[in-house]
């Protein structure tokens, strides 16, 4: 109930932080929009040449794109570790944080809420309802339901590799981090898996699960049954992962701690 | 005063020497990157000869060639000029005796020979033992390409210089850089090869920059570009560099007066 | 009780030693080397409760080591601490809810918003209760005149207003402990003295223990009847100001003006059998320093009688003096021989 109060302060700081800088809000608005746009174009180029990727059409590329995005939104808006090494760490900021009665991990996420994110969301459903309608997919009832498992566990596995990657800052000594290396494999896993030779699978399955946030949930939708195990592996993974997350940022902060600057 | 412009080349070569984790990282993600692309394109090329005048085999080649590219050009000067303008530090930039995007400049450019030397060097030849890579037989394209490929770096730190600057006039550019990003992997050719794109989508992207950051470097290294062709592809090079020198002395000197006027 | 008790602390840093040149940076990417430096280096003290101590030393004498140890941001390498009754890096997070921290130099205050915005959240995340919050802002806000600040977003402020909106937020839940590290740094004289009348009162009134660590000696002169002198990681003095003075200051300096020309050797003649040492400026300008079990009479009566004086200038060695003197020395054992001018 505590942190369900602090979301709420910082969302409503965030608003009025906000509205001081509206033309910028805009300019996020339309640029995260664009950022998305430039990966359908990676689809719609490449379905131009061929007819079926690894066994999936056009239509199902996109629905698993559609499906991304809705977690993918989720955790921009509320788990942006983007700047953190420069900002905690190298600024000192972490400090501050540690002065302060609430968990370290929670106070960075509401510092640096990012609401406009979650249209991305949004847009991710309406493509999944525009490339479902296309592939001819019913709306059956338990849709709704699975797709909220489905995307938290998504959002988990997301959020958990994001917070193992940012707690090597605290190892590492590099102002930047190494999240930036990360941005193009993010999108591997939204095709279909089966075309990369098996090193590469190993590693967007269990080692980088970014298939978990895209191709895997998204197959269920498309009653694709050689992906169903995977696809209820989701919410599972979502909670190794996180749970793991949260260890090793522990640790990192004990070694920061420990170690001091 | 030439020799502190090369001082900052090399004490930015030193500084990216010292971040290990990013080091063994990125080779490792860009062996995955390069991977990615190439099981992505044997799909996508199926039991195809040629897509778009390009082979499979030269196909594996460009994506290969590209990515090394790309972890030599890549640098954050976007990020570093525009965090130097928010917090300020960049007034004391300009009571220093030197150009200041001069200064960026040579930075990026110590860590594009570091990356060069460190990243694309090993990158390649780890590439090179593990796809079907075909390395250029001409001495002529060898030249050529690394010709251009200190033109890729040139044009791609002049538009990264423009970006960033645009913290002078919007409060937050994260998003702005964000989506230069992705533009740029995907407009230079580096995710798609421009020949791809349909026609019309081609043509504007003749008339844009961004394509001789990667498809052009990477056609004359594939050998679809060669002989006088490969002088051709390096003027269109050249012509960007100049004409982007345009937008950022006018994007600089309206710095200069936002900052002078408003204190930062 | 005790507010802060400290046995045996000690902090180890490991430092990388970066090996020159470009082989020295290509060996590096491979292996590195590491030193360890002790930042604080086995100190032990004690604070009781509603005393304002000062914490001193020169740059990176270990002071803000100590202080985010005390804190617990950072956690001791060996040595016990004591805050408030708890462990400070055990139970972090129930712990900091009893003190309260302010570091000068960087803002704990939301840049883009108001500052009542701020103090709004602090109070969520201190979990005080909205009348509690209002009582105790109101009292701050009286007492430090921020009526008008309160709406303003932190980026307009003054450094002095917003170091008092600093205090304030470091305030709202009512800590019995605070910590201030150099928190007059960059402020002008009249914020300065505002802020030290601030401290005393909050200490006067509410018992609050406050800690602060300054380089500023007029903060340790105007609040702490103690001072806690740190150097290389060792405390070399604990204890009083006034002992800290007795022990340290070398006396008075009474400066002649005389009328014509005197000798060193007639200055010499005259205060014959007292402990008087003598510094010619000019043929009309001399000091004496005087010990400070002398009388400064003893002098006068003596040097009056003898030449025409036209002026007498009587001064104290200054705090600052005092404490460059230890820092020069490394040590405040006072030296058994006076460094004569």
């Amino acid at each position: 109930m505590y942190y369900l109060g602090l979301i709420w302060e910082y969302f409503t700081n965030y608003v009025k932080t906000r509205l001081t800088y509206r033309a910028d809000f805009w300019v996020e608005v339309i640029s995260d929009l664009l950022f998305q746009a430039t990966n359908l174009i990676f689809i719609f180029v490449v379905f131009a040449h061929t007819e079926t990727l690894g066994g999936f059409t056009e239509a199902e590329v996109v629905f698993v794109y559609g499906y991304f995005m809705v977690p993918y939104g989720l955790y921009s808006c509320f788990i942006n570790l983007w700047n953190f090494g420069d900002r905690y760490i190298v600024k000192g900021e972490m400090d501050r944080i540690l002065t302060r009665p609430a968990h370290s991990l929670f106070q960075i996420f509401l510092e640096n809420l990012d609401p406009p994110s979650l249209i991305g969301s949004v847009i991710g459903i309406i493509i999944m309802i525009w490339s479902g309608g296309q592939l001819g997919l019913e709306m059956e009832w338990w849709y709704i339901p699975v797709l909220i498992i489905m995307t938290i566990g998504s959002t988990l596995i997301y959020a958990g590799i994001y917070i193992i990657l940012t707690s090597v800052s605290f190892y590492s000594d590099s102002p930047t981090g190494i999240i930036p290396l990360m941005v193009n494999i993010q999108t591997y896993g939204r095709y279909p898996i089966t075309i990369y030779n098996r090193a590469i699978q190993i590693i967007l399955t269990w080692v980088l699960p970014f298939a978990f946030v895209g191709i895997y949930p998204a197959a269920l939708f498309l009653q694709r049954q050689e992906m169903m195990a995977m696809a209820w592996l989701t919410p599972v993974m979502g909670i190794v992962f996180f749970t793991a997350s949260l260890l090793l940022w522990n640790s990192g902060v004990k070694r920061y701690r420990g170690a001091g600057s | 005063m030439s020799s502190l412009y090369l001082d900052f080349i090399r004490i930015r070569f030193l500084t990216m020497l010292a971040y290990r984790v990013n080091y063994y990282s990125g080779i490792l993600v860009y062996t995955l990157n390069i991977g990615v692309y190439y099981f992505t394109w044997q799909a996508i090329y199926g039991g195809k000869e040629q897509i778009a005048g390009f082979t499979a085999a030269q196909m594996t080649t460009y994506v290969a060639v590209s990515w090394m590219a790309r972890a030599f050009y890549f640098n954050n000067l976007d990020r570093e000029i525009a965090t130097e303008i928010r917090d300020g530090t960049i007034a004391i930039q300009f009571i220093r005796p030197y150009n200041y995007l001069l200064v960026k400049m040579m930075q990026g450019f110590g860590e594009g020979i570091f990356r060069f030397t460190m990243f694309m060097i090993p990158g390649m030849i780890i590439a090179v033992l593990l796809f079907p890579v075909q390395l250029p037989t001409s001495p002529v394209s060898w030249i050529g390409f690394l010709v251009m490929l200190f033109f890729s770096f040139l044009i791609n730190s002049q538009i990264n210089i423009l970006i960033g600057l645009m913290a002078f006039f919007i409060e937050n550019n994260d998003g702005l850089m964000r989506m230069k990003r992705v533009v740029v992997d995907l407009f230079s050719g580096l995710l798609i090869p421009i020949s791809f794109f349909p026609g019309w989508l081609t043509s504007i992207m003749n008339f844009l920059p961004f394509q001789a950051i990667t498809y052009l470097p990477g056609s004359v290294f594939t050998g679809r570009v060669q002989g006088t062709g490969i002088l051709e592809v390096l003027g269109i090079q050249v012509i960007w560099f100049l004409i982007l020198l345009i937008p950022i002395y006018f994007t600089w000197r309206a710095a200069r007066v936002r900052l002078f006027v408003q204190g930062g | 009780m005790q507010a802060i008790e400290v046995q045996d602390l000690r902090k180890n840093f490991r430092i990388q030693q970066s090996r020159g040149g470009l082989k020295g940076a290509l060996q590096d990417l491979f292996a590195r080397e590491y030193r360890e430096v002790a930042a604080v280096n086995d100190i032990s003290f004690t604070i009781p409760q509603g005393e304002i101590c000062g914490y001193i030393g020169e740059n990176g004498a270990g002071k803000s080591t100590t202080i985010k140890m005390l804190t617990g941001i950072l956690v001791p390498t060996s040595g016990h601490i004591k805050v408030n009754g708890y462990v400070p890096y055990q139970e972090r997070e129930k712990f900091v809810q009893g003190i309260g921290v302010v570091f000068g130099q960087r803002s704990q205050l939301w840049w883009d918003i108001g500052v009542i915005e701020s103090f709004q959240l602090l109070r969520k995340v201190y979990q005080v209760s909205e009348a509690d919050f209002k009582k105790r802002l109101d009292e701050l806000v009286e007492r430090l005149q921020l009526q008008e600040l309160l709406s303003r977003p932190v980026r307009k402020l003054s450094l002095g207003q917003r170091m008092r909106c600093e205090l304030v937020a470091a305030l709202l839940h009512n800590p019995s402990i605070v910590f201030l590290d150099e928190p007059t740094i960059g402020l002008d004289i009249v914020v300065k003295s505002e802020i030290r009348e601030f401290l005393k009162d909050l200490n006067r009134t509410q018992g609050t223990t406050i800690l602060l660590t300054t380089h500023d000696l007029q903060d340790i002169e105007a609040l702490c009847s103690r001072v806690i002198m740190l150097d290389a990681g060792s405390i070399i003095y604990d204890g009083g100001l006034d002992d800290l003075k007795t022990r340290w200051g070398r006396g008075r300096e009474v400066r002649f003006q005389f009328g014509g020309a005197v000798q060193a050797a007639q200055l010499n003649a005259w205060t014959m059998g007292l402990p008087v040492t003598w510094t010619q400026e000019s043929d009309l300008v001399a000091t004496a320093l005087v010990p400070a079990d002398m009388a400064v009479s003893d002098v006068f009566s003596r040097v009056l009688g003898q030449a025409e004086v036209t002026d007498v200038q009587i001064s104290e060695t200054s705090t600052d003096e005092i404490v460059r003197q230890i820092y020069s020395s490394g040590s405040a054992e006072k030296p058994e021989e006076q460094p004569h001018v």
